[in-house]
């Protein structure tokens, strides 16, 4: 600001180099590309996870995994990576950082050097998380991190003590991260974009954001006292100081549950963006659209103990969050008909993000219908810890949310690296991922009907037949994987130039007015939203 | 475009709120605890000072149940398993506790009433739960319970079919480093 206007503009253009350029980066750009690789690392560690676990679930006894503990850090480690290091590095972090400046029309973020702190913080929970793996046995506690099984009883060594402090320190960074979100959001739109033109993605980020700022703390105010339960003597869930394990789960999940929409709602964004650009219409019920997502969040925050009916809540408690939770459906009703609403008359292109949007919605009603059923308290009994309940959230987190990332990857990928990946890879990756993720995951209702307990390496021969099945779904899905590194690599090397806008007119929002790849800085003019309706 | 002093303004809210709902996630052990305490909510029993004396209408059965934590080497048991009771007469009841062991063992005891809709309406003078209790090696005590029932139960339609409460206690070995 000191210098003149044109020494200042001499200094955008030497930005640092090497390795500089990334560990120091405060471009948005720059650092969202980064949250995508950490999330790509993430995806493939936690995936390689899940395919061990499929591995041995493939039959029926103990066959590649006779460490039992190691089978716990397994099915622990695999849900904290998808969770923490995964999922919500993609969404938020990386298609979050690179897309929300480009479509609000600002320059950066509003804290260029936070931003740089909160991805350094994620990266660095995923280490400790990694370390925890290999430290005395390993956290062996499921993601959900319950005491007792989390007390220093019953895992002694560090490892708990460095899975919780992953957590923090990728609290921590999720934090920073949202309130970046929220200020740039608020207080830099382009003149003219008010706050009910927003694109839907911005709206999605705005109040997943707002999801982490409410509950991220309470999710660290617990795990400190887990720490100090631990560590330091106290006794908040230990019953014989006064204390309540029950209480672990109460705090936990009044983190947990909003933490589930903190990781679909970015999709429910992204999948509106490509259903109206392919559909060639804005989206149906803009404002219901937005508010859905909003009233989502707000309902998110009483319907917590849902994941707890099987703790002796008493029938009153039990009604009221049977009923409550039963109330989300009514605004994720109203996305989905605006989706279908939005199709509806469109010109409609299947090209591969268009692909992936459809596979979402088609994959998130049937995990949400999942959803409602165990809703009730009465069932719920029944299926709580079954395969049940994996079928039910890897429906809408593994097939929904991650079909989101997906989704918006082939959707912004040539303006991120300004080559277009071969539309013809792009859906048989589509293909052979929803043909493999439901040959994976659909025969786990019948497991979980019958009984299958989750978290188990073994079970009767009674359920060895789709057990198979499933780890077949597996191994069809490791093949998309392979397929879509392969894609990648294609995209890199000999992908053709993307155009600045690939998707012809349905693509409405800014982040199409620049070239493709988007030049290191944009917007550093102002641009001017023209009054016409929302998309 | 960029307002650097509304940036800093609405981050301070935004630090604010995470920071105050980390304090909420501690501040709901005491919350809760408030909670129970005034509702009598999950059977929570309440303390009072003085018996009112027993009033006509009706009487109740109270059942004592004692249970004990694995690792705590005692025997616990009530004196008699049920009494019956007017309301608003001062019971004075006594379990017996023995240390098993041949060490001193200090032990605290949890405890609620079932059904728990019965919670607002027993209270305790005195309890040896209050307290932490110590018991040498062999050591047999009897523990005395004071209480009454309260007389709204005669009121509250909710408490209308309350014929039968149940009275429970689970002992605990003492943490250590709680002791002070």
């Amino acid at each position: 600001m000191a210098y003149g206007t044109s020494d200042a503009h001499g200094s955008h253009d030497h930005h640092p180099s090497g390795w500089k350029r990334w560990a120091y980066s405060t471009n948005h750009k720059d650092i969202g590309t980064m949250y995508l690789v950490l999330a790509a690392i993430g995806g493939l560690v936690g995936g390689l996870m899940s395919w061990l676990i499929r591995l041995e679930l493939s039959q029926p006894g103990l066959q590649y995994i006779t460490d039992l503990q190691f089978y716990n850090v397994l099915v622990s480690a695999h849900g904290l990576i998808m969770v923490f290091f995964f999922v919500m590095p993609a969404l938020i972090g990386g298609f979050g950082n690179w897309i929300v400046p480009l479509m609000i029309g600002a320059p950066d973020m509003a804290f260029p050097r936070m931003n740089n702190i909160s991805f350094w913080l994620t990266a660095g929970g995923l280490v400790l998380l990694l370390t925890a793996g290999f430290t005395a046995g390993g956290p062996g506690t499921g993601w959900t991190v319950y005491p007792p099984l989390s007390s220093n009883e019953y895992h002694p060594g560090p490892a708990v003590d460095l899975a919780i402090l992953s957590l923090h320190v990728g609290g921590a960074g999720s934090i920073l991260g949202a309130i970046n979100f929220i200020v740039t959001i608020i207080n830099m739109r382009a003149p003219g974009m008010t706050m009910h033109r927003m694109p839907l993605f911005v709206w999605a980020t705005l109040v997943t954001a707002f999801l982490l700022v409410l509950a991220m703390p309470v999710l660290a105010g617990g795990l400190t006292m887990l720490l100090t339960d631990r560590n330091f003597g106290t006794t908040f869930f230990k019953v014989a100081g006064g204390g309540d394990p029950i209480l672990w789960q109460h705090l936990f999940w009044f983190f947990g549950h909003p933490e589930v929409y903190i990781m679909i709602i970015p999709a429910f964004g992204i999948v509106s963006q490509i259903v109206s650009t392919f559909s060639r219409k804005p989206v149906f019920g803009y404002l219901g659209m937005a508010y859905a997502m909003a009233a989502i969040g707000v309902i998110g925050f009483v319907v917590w103990a849902h994941h707890m009916y099987s703790v002796g809540l008493d029938v009153n408690t039990r009604a009221y969050f049977v009923a409550a939770t039963m109330v989300i459906a009514v605004p994720t009703g109203i996305k989905i008909f605006s989706w279908i609403a939005t199709m509806w008359g469109g010109s409609i292109r299947f090209d591969t993000p268009m692909l992936w949007a459809c596979g979402f919605i088609f994959l998130f009603v049937l995990g949400g219908v999942t959803g409602i059923q165990l809703a009730n308290a009465g069932p719920d009994m029944a299926w709580h810890d079954t395969y049940y309940v994996v079928a039910h959230f890897h429906y809408v987190l593994s097939l929904g949310a991650v079909f989101g990332i997906f989704g918006g990857f082939y959707y912004w990928f040539g303006k991120m690296c300004g080559r277009q990946y071969s539309e013809a890879a792009g859906r048989v990756h589509f293909w052979l991922t929803f043909f493999g993720v439901n040959l994976l995951f659909f025969p786990q209702h019948f497991l979980g009907m019958a009984g299958m307990p989750r978290r188990i390496p073994d079970y009767p021969d009674a359920y060895s037949g789709w057990n198979m099945v499933s780890s077949l779904g597996a191994v069809v899905t490791i093949v998309g994987t392979l397929w879509f590194l392969w894609l990648v690599f294609r995209t890199f090397t000999a992908g053709e130039k993307a155009a600045a806008n690939p998707w012809g007119p349905g693509a409405t929002t800014l982040e199409w007015t620049v070239p493709s790849p988007a030049p290191f800085h944009t917007f550093e003019e102002t641009p001017r939203i023209a009054p016409e309706p929302a998309h | 475009m960029i307002d650097a002093r509304r940036n800093f303004a609405t981050a301070a809210l935004l630090f604010g709120t995470a920071a105050g709902m980390a304090g909420l996630a501690y501040a709901s052990v005491p919350l809760y605890r408030l909670f129970c305490q005034v509702t009598g909510y999950g059977g929570t029993t309440q303390v009072s000072g003085q018996a009112p004396g027993a009033v006509a209408g009706r009487t109740v059965t109270v059942r004592f149940d004692a249970n004990v934590a694995r690792d705590l080497p005692w025997r616990f048991e009530p004196e008699v398993s049920a009494i019956k009771v007017a309301v608003g007469e001062n019971v004075l009841a006594y379990y017996r506790a023995r240390n098993i062991s041949d060490v001193p063992v200090t032990g605290t005891a949890t405890f609620n009433v079932t059904p728990h809709k019965a919670g607002p309406f027993f209270a305790k003078i005195e309890c040896f739960c209050f307290a932490e209790q110590t018991l040498a090696p062999g050591e047999e005590m009897n523990m005395p319970v004071s209480f009454f029932i309260d007389p709204e139960i005669l009121e509250r339609p909710e408490a209308k079919d309350i014929g039968e409460i149940t009275l429970s206690y689970t002992f605990f070995r003492a943490i250590p480093a709680n002791r002070s």
